[in-house]
């Protein structure tokens, strides 16, 4: 499951983790007292959802400037250590109890958006890995909970805090959010990097056994049945359209995420969204050569994988600053506010403002990888109601913005 | 009539896997689109002739048909195709539940699901209590909504665990107010999920009647049902107020409001005043 090298690794995590519990079982914390330990009321119960891979990364993150106690880590494949007081295989356990303030989510995507809502349904803050879902419709059920029990979600992945601290990046969210710029003329364009090859599915392998330590049928949850082949389970799920979106998925969040707030995207989507890609298979992600999407203010974003077909070449990249605006415009701009900083996971816990990466933000950074993903898999021109979160006029490919669950799992 | 050998070679076109990685990079469009309209110009059985070239395990040696034929039904979600999709739904439509192995039709089912329209409802209405594809119909019906609900609510009688189950879920998927009554009946189930479906389906519905179900759910014991029970006690009220009916909404807001008094539940109460205020309760 890890996209890169973890100073925090998984074995060094569980054994701390353990020795931690064990300690404060003998003594707890808020026994000890004095100076330098949290007193009770400050400490705050974690839980790690999903301990493979990128999870403890996203613990990490979770208990950056704050005091977290691990107090529960569940994974599917933990059957032969559960003991439903600090290991868990049923996420649902670990969310009834009332000690558990912040819950990170580290498992496979097809999990993502299910227990970060039954989370919220708890009352508990969320840290969530990226990609934040595996369908459109996923990520506005998330954000409709979170606002429903004003709980904080945070998607993990942090561009946009570093970006958003620059003056030239600062005054293109500006001119972007001014709408002063009408048929906008910016076009970026990412290329490379996004690891299409390294994850693409394999599909000449036969069903087999599941270890006795994985309930199988947790893992696959509300995605469509299959029977256990290796490859489905632990990271290379990215290649399988049942949890996630090959390497578009996995890899473009990074790139997104910042472009997300430096171009104000934020609160929209593209309107038409197009892809040059051979058909794809009905199982396992494969190669593509580009996605050009259009927003309805006629800014253009694509993505150039660089690993198949022929390089895009309908338009050169072209960033939106403010040399670019006539003197008029650009005193506008200037004349306007800078945006508020951002807020930290961690002080959106403390004060219940909104974090950077919240569900909204989140959301529509996903939908950029999904709307990218459709016309993939249809091979189609698609145009897309930003506002109503649909595809117009292809009820075809609009059964892939919200994809039916396996019960007894729901949206 | 085009024979199974002839029918072979149009679909051994489709490239060979990296041997190496074990990954698959299909052709072009316009290459993939001369396979597609090959199997296409010998009609239905050119259809039904892919189909038999599926083994009853996906254990990856049949990959060159099932690309062909879900390739197919992306192709044939293209304007101009009607004709040539409702032959291609058909042909599939006819492969269920009969002699086919349960995995094949597991796999035809799939491809309906995103090419089918409602000529498919029967056939995967039929589906609905096999143990081993009653999933995949039931997620299948849901996408394609057209002519799915009559589907469900005539298979829902006489279905029991898992397939019933999915029915409630699915009816709740589509919002079907036609269910009510059976939907009301499954929220007093033994099984909690089948609870905890219907009390969904009825959230989702927005049915005025489910009031006091739904809330009696959510006063469960702590635990996963309450927590589940209060969230569709929520959606039920949102969906209320969507409808004009602001008196039982408020009574859920109210309720939810009144009976949160634990420190851990203030979450709850907060989120119940809160959309009470703001819809004037």
């Amino acid at each position: 499951m890890a996209t890169r090298a973890s100073k925090f690794g998984r074995r060094k995590f569980l054994k701390g983790a353990a020795a931690s519990a064990g300690l404060f079982t003998i003594v707890p914390p808020h026994v000890l007292g004095g100076p330098r330990h949290v007193p009770p009321s400050e400490m705050l119960g974690g839980a790690l959802i999903g301990c493979g891979g990128r999870g403890p990364g996203t613990y990490k993150e979770m208990t950056k400037d704050l005091q977290v106690e691990l107090r529960a880590q569940c994974d599917v494949k933990f059957r032969d250590k559960a003991d439903n007081k600090m290991f868990y295989t049923d996420f649902r356990r670990v969310l009834e109890r009332k000690d558990i303030d912040l819950v990170a989510i580290g498992t496979p995507p097809h999990w993502h958006a299910l227990i970060s809502i039954a989370a919220a349904e708890a009352g508990k803050d969320v840290l969530c890995e990226k990609p934040m879902t595996r369908f459109i419709a996923e990520g506005r059920a998330v954000v409709e909970t979170f606002r429903r029990y004003k709980r904080i979600f945070q998607i993990g992945t942090f561009g946009r805090f570093g970006v958003s601290k620059q003056r030239n990046n600062i005054d293109t969210h500006k001119i972007m959010r001014s709408g002063l710029v009408k048929d906008n003329p910016g076009v970026y364009v990412k290329s490379g990097g996004l690891k299409v090859k390294e994850w693409s599915g394999r599909i000449d392998l036969a069903p087999q056994t599941p270890p006795a330590s994985l309930d199988w049928d947790l893992y696959v949850g509300p995605s469509p049945w299959k029977p256990y082949v290796t490859r489905r389970h632990g990271g290379t799920h990215r290649g399988y359209w049942d949890y996630e979106g090959g390497g578009l998925a996995d890899m473009a969040q990074h790139t997104l995420d910042p472009f997300q707030w430096i171009y104000g995207k934020d609160d929209t989507s593209p309107v038409e969204i197009e892809a040059f890609a051979p058909p794809a298979h009905p199982e396992v992600t494969g190669m593509w050569a580009w996605i050009e999407m259009k927003y309805a203010d006629g800014f253009t974003l694509v993505l150039e994988s660089g690993e198949w077909g022929t390089p895009y070449e309908r338009k050169k990249a072209r960033p939106v600053t403010l040399a670019g605006l006539d003197e008029e415009t650009r005193a506008k701009v200037q004349a306007l506010p800078d945006p508020e900083p951002l807020v930290t996971f961690a002080e959106a816990v403390k004060t219940r403002k909104q974090p950077g990466g919240n569900a909204e933000a989140a959301h529509r950074c996903a939908t950029l990888l999904h709307l990218a993903n459709i016309a993939i898999r249809t091979g189609r021109k698609i145009k897309y109601d930003p506002v109503k979160e649909e595809i117009v006029g292809d009820e075809f490919a609009n059964r892939l913005v919200n994809v039916p669950m396996r019960a007894p799992w729901h949206l | 009539m085009i024979t199974q050998d002839a029918l072979r070679e149009i679909v051994n076109r489709v490239p060979e896997l990296d041997a190496k990685r074990g990954t698959f990079t299909g052709p072009t469009w316009e290459d993939a689109a001369a396979i597609f309209d090959a199997v296409l110009a010998a009609g239905r059985e050119g259809v039904v002739g892919v189909v038999a070239m599926l083994h009853d395990t996906d254990d990856g040696q049949d990959y060159k048909a099932r690309y062909v034929l879900h390739g197919l039904a992306q192709y044939l979600g293209r304007p101009g195709k009607e004709a040539a999709r409702a032959v291609f739904v058909e042909a599939l439509a006819s492969q269920l539940g009969g002699e086919r192995p349960k995995a094949v039709q597991g796999f035809v089912v799939r491809q309906l699901q995103v090419i089918g329209g409602k000529e498919a409802a029967p056939a995967l209405g039929k589906l609905l209590g096999d143990p081993d594809v009653h999933e995949f119909a039931a997620q299948a019906l849901v996408a394609i909504r057209s002519g799915a609900a009559e589907e469900l609510r005539k298979a829902l009688p006489g279905l029991k665990g898992g397939p019933r189950l999915t029915a409630l879920q699915a009816l709740g998927a589509l919002a079907d107010r036609d269910s009510a009554a059976e939907l009301r009946a499954a929220a007093a189930d033994a099984d909690l999920d089948a609870r905890l479906a219907a009390l969904w389906a009825l959230a989702r519905i927005g049915d005025a009647e489910s009031v006091d179900r739904v809330l009696k759910g959510a006063d469960a014991a702590p635990g996963w049902e309450r927590i589940r029970a209060t969230s569709a006690a929520l959606l039920l009220a949102e969906r209320l107020i969507a409808d004009g009916k602001k008196a039982e909404a408020f009574r859920v807001y109210r309720h939810l409001k009144d009976t949160r008094t634990d420190a851990a539940e203030a979450y709850v109460r907060d989120a119940a005043a809160d959309a009470l205020a703001r819809a004037g309760g």
